[in-house]
């Protein structure tokens, strides 16, 4: 659709809406720090910010005025060029993923026919930067933070891109706003209830947000690839974060809750579809927030684990099952028996993971130290 | 997984300095630890960056003074520190010390055990990984406590409450209503960690079979407390040489088999309940009447002679050893510090570990840096 | 409170009936131990060079069984020498010892108790710095609380000066009128 908005040159048209991301990311990354704030203040039962402006609500401002009034410090023996440029290379590719982000109808940078594979290349780019700024950092716990960060990031892309791919492969397309129209009468859950839960624990991962947020662990790494940024670097990667969450919560919300189209999407209008949009993002951000007030962080062998070993078998079994439904033209109730049983499969699964007995080298590295010593 | 066997791509160790300051040390610890990937090789841990020579200080104090000392040395569980200190002097004066003097300073200590295990939970959550929830929480039902303490001694942390001989002054005419209160207010907290924390499945794939010290290992270290108990070995000076009136009232030891990072939080759950009974109890058996001895010399001195008390603090056995050749001040004052002992076992526990588990670990046996420096 | 050679059947043994002194005797059997009865436990002085012998005896002996180091320390008691002192517990038997070595002020060198309770590494570290103990064959002989280049000042000796509380009591601080 070489056709620009309102009719204007396309290349114009396109920076126009460039610049629109960037205003709106940073704007939403803002607000969704306020409201990542409050929320986790309510579930610490305390109040949250509260002196700055009415509510708080300036409370992101302030923060950011403070950060861009920091130093921006380098430490003498970081590799400059991966330190100064770790926090661009998470940036870019978040704001690239936001060009296929459906909001409304006709309404999103692009409309991409191969909008998730689009999707999936970009939002995997940003862990360059993580590995650049770990390992430019100078700094042990930054580089272990920055491989910590590759080896999740490589574990979870599959079970997240074998998840997308069942939606796919329902809905016959690889463009996410067709996915989205195509949702008009009954969302993708209902028929996809396990791609739905593979693809929000991946999306966890892929987000660093906990249980999973290895890389950045504040009790082990002390940040991680962050630890040695400061002002407006620092501020860079932290916006990114919260972009990333809120491109994340929208596409699940298309890709599994219907997005713009259900319910009512296209009979009530413009409105009412951005209207739902926010609304069913916002449910997904709420339920990472809330994650995140209540679970502990997994250690680096067992994120790897339940990735390998549960995550992945089981996104493709839903492959697999997906494509016997659709070659033998079944039922669709069957998707979603079938759905159903494997949610609780995984969580059974993983409830006996943690009843295994644990590995460990302990007691033979113990002995041999103690002999040397 | 690395095993010795992919030493064959030549890969080298790396020397991660952990501390002195990290959000998981509890304070000026410092550990280097050598790392393997993300296994640990060798630990060896540093000490002594808040040393500041309490116990010489003692020297030169006399023994109404160096109750401060005390106060500052274990400022999470400062009555219990303060009962061993009182509790020598008195041995070597001779003091008796009067019923609701021993009634009131056990329900102190029973409080001040449930403030600081309550520290511990919040600690240890956010050790774990969940995000300031555990921190709150605790905080919340510990400052019910502190509260209390405040009004009771004009102070949140560093009481001084206790004298040798009984207590400062007498407390509040509401004390026995104030303490129910804030046994609510702690079998709330209670019951939230037990929610949160005990049944959560990333918890206990976490904690469990994690940093696993075996009975005899733990005795051998001199471990004490609840670090100790996990292991299994029911070693509780409150149960073991009874002190105060621990012997009248009902209260059971807690013990797990495991010996690793869960058992230690049960095990610190449990005795929090404990705890509460035991107050509960106090409160029933509290009667009006004198709080210090009739005849108080003006001066305080001890003739000579040595004695090493011991309590059970939070942490474990807070031991004093005072040596006195007579006169109004120690000639020498030793604090035995649990956390000391129990941070020997560290290495022990860690080697072999992955990093994050070792800092969990670390975590477990709840250390007070102020009490393992002095 | 210097352990010379004295017989066990010194004045002490009348107020030792009760306690476990009995059994440290037969334990300690071939060392020349003496005992006085503390407030709360049985004190037993050892001559330093049997010391390791003596606490590996209490600890190996079936009904003693001291299997738990509760706490180790020095005394410095200015020109009687600097006693060395072990706290130890049972934890089956459930009884309390204390042990005492007194080294003389020119001989400041005791065995490490190391290979007796791991526990003893930390502590004996603790008082090497602080007393200028040197313990014989400890595994680890650095440091624990004090700087690493302060290994000729020892805190905790009595000649250690603390001038600036000294001087505050002088102004009437403290109660240096009842001082002994």
């Amino acid at each position: 659709m070489p056709e620009g908005l309102f009719g204007l040159n396309p290349w114009l048209d396109g920076l126009i809406r460039l610049l629109m991301i960037v205003g709106l990311m940073t704007i939403t990354a803002m607000g969704l720090i306020y409201i990542e704030r409050k929320v986790l203040g309510r579930f610490h039962a305390r109040v949250g910010p509260q002196r700055t402006g009415p509510f708080g609500l300036l409370q992101s401002l302030a923060d950011a005025l403070k950060l861009i009034g920091k130093e921006d410090l380098r430490p003498r023996n970081a590799d400059p060029w991966t330190f100064e440029f770790g926090p661009y290379m998470v940036f870019v590719p978040i704001f690239l993923g936001f060009v296929v982000q459906p909001f409304m109808a006709g309404f999103s940078v692009r409309v991409l026919d191969l909008g998730i594979m689009y999707f999936v290349a970009v939002s995997s780019l940003s862990i360059i930067g993580w590995v650049m700024a770990g390992w430019g950092s100078d700094n042990r716990y930054a580089m272990i933070g920055g491989m910590r960060a590759a080896a999740q990031a490589i574990s979870y892309e599959l079970p997240f891109v074998l998840s997308l791919l069942s939606v796919s492969m329902l809905t016959g397309t690889l463009n996410i706003n067709e996915i989205v129209l195509s949702q008009w009468q009954v969302p993708n859950i209902v028929w996809q209830p396990l791609a739905f839960l593979i693809f929000f624990i991946a999306a966890l991962a892929e987000l660093n947000r906990p249980p999973f947020d290895i890389p950045i662990g504040e009790s082990e790494v002390v940040g991680g690839p962050f630890v040695e940024y400061s002002g407006i670097r620092w501020s860079m990667f932290f916006l990114g974060e919260y972009a990333s969450l809120f491109i994340m919560s929208v596409l699940i919300s298309a890709l599994f809750l219907g997005g713009y189209e259900w319910p009512f999407g296209t009979q009530l209008g413009i409105g009412f579809q951005f209207l739902l949009t926010v609304v069913k993002a916002a449910m997904i951000i709420f339920l990472i927030i809330w994650v995140r007030a209540s679970v502990p962080r997994l250690r680096i062998d067992q994120l790897m684990g339940y990735a390998w070993k549960i995550l992945l078998p089981l996104s493709l079994l839903q492959v697999l099952v997906n494509g016997f439904v659709l070659v033998y033209d079944l039922p669709r109730i069957v998707l979603t028996i079938a759905g159903i049983g494997g949610v609780i499969l995984l969580v059974s699964l993983t409830e006996r993971a943690i009843r295994l007995p644990r590995v460990t080298h302990q007691s033979s590295l113990v002995t041999q130290s103690e002999a040397a010593s | 997984m690395v095993t010795e066997s992919a030493s064959e791509f030549e890969t080298q160790d790396l020397l991660l300095n952990v501390g002195p300051q990290h959000p998981s040390t509890h304070g000026v610890f410092r550990m280097v630890m050598q790392v393997d990937g993300e296994v640990v090789r060798e630990v060896i841990p540093y000490i002594g960056y808040l040393h500041r020579g309490a116990e010489k200080l003692c020297e030169t104090m006399d023994y109404r003074q160096g109750i401060g000392f005390m106060d500052r040395t274990e400022y999470l569980a400062a009555m219990n520190a303060e009962l061993s200190y009182v509790m020598a002097v008195e041995t070597l004066a001779e003091l008796e010390v009067p019923e609701r003097a021993q009634w009131i300073r056990m329900i102190l200590v029973e409080l001040n055990r449930l403030a600081s295990h309550l520290m511990f939970m919040g600690a240890f959550g956010v050790d774990v990984g969940v995000f300031g929830t555990p921190f709150i929480y605790a905080w919340r039902e510990r400052e019910a406590v502190i509260d209390l303490f405040e009004e009771i001694s004009g102070d949140r942390m560093m009481y001084a409450y206790l004298r040798p001989g009984g207590l400062a002054w007498d407390v509040p005419t509401n004390f026995v209503p104030r303490v129910r209160e804030v046994l609510t207010a702690v079998r709330q907290g209670i019951a939230d960690f037990d929610g949160l924390l005990t049944k959560n499945e990333i918890f206990i794939a976490r904690t469990k079979g994690v940093g696993v010290i075996s009975a005899a290992d733990a005795i051998d270290f001199g471990m004490s407390g609840p670090s100790i108990r996990a292991s299994g070995v029911p070693l509780d000076v409150r149960r073991e040489e009874p002190y105060l009136k621990y012997n009248d009232i009902n209260w059971n030891v807690i013990t797990r088999t495991e010996g690793d990072v869960y058992a230690r939080y049960l095990c610190r759950l449990d005795e929090m309940r404990e705890s509460v009974k035991i107050v509960e109890q106090c409160l029933e058996r509290l009667q009006p009447g004198a709080i210090m001895p009739e005849k108080m010399p003006r001066m305080l001195r001890t003739p000579p002679g040595e004695i090493y008390v011991r309590t059970e603090a939070p942490r474990g056995e807070f031991g004093v050893y005072l040596v006195s050749k007579g006169g109004n001040r120690p000639h020498r004052l030793k604090v035995r510090s649990a956390c000391l002992s129990n941070l020997q076992a560290l290495r022990h526990m860690t080697i072999g570990s992955y990093v994050a588990d070792a800092l969990i670990v670390l975590g477990s046996i709840d250390i007070v840096l102020s009490e393992v420096d002095r | 409170m210097t352990s010379e050679e004295t017989t066990e059947s010194a004045a002490p043994v009348a107020t030792l009936d009760g306690t476990i002194w009995a059994e440290v005797d037969r334990a300690l059997a071939g060392i020349t131990a003496t005992a006085e009865r503390g407030l709360l436990d049985v004190i037993v002085h050892v001559p330093p060079a049997e010391i390791i012998r003596a606490l590996k005896a209490l600890k190996a002996d079936a009904t003693l069984n001291f299997d738990y180091l509760r706490s180790l320390t020095a005394v410095d008691n200015e020109e009687d020498g600097i006693d060395v002192v072990y706290h130890l517990y049972s934890t089956t038997a459930k009884h309390n010892l204390t042990v005492k070595a007194t080294l003389a002020n020119d001989n400041l060198f005791i065995d490490t108790a190391t290979t007796v309770w791991r526990a003893a590494n930390w502590l004996e570290r603790e008082t090497a710095e602080m007393f200028g103990v040197r313990f014989n064959g400890h595994p680890d002989p650095r440091t624990l609380l004090m700087p690493e280049d302060m290994d000729d000042t020892f805190p905790l000796r009595k000649d250690h000066p603390l001038a600036e509380i000294e001087v505050l009591q002088g102004e009437g601080m403290g109660y240096s009128e009842e001082d002994q």
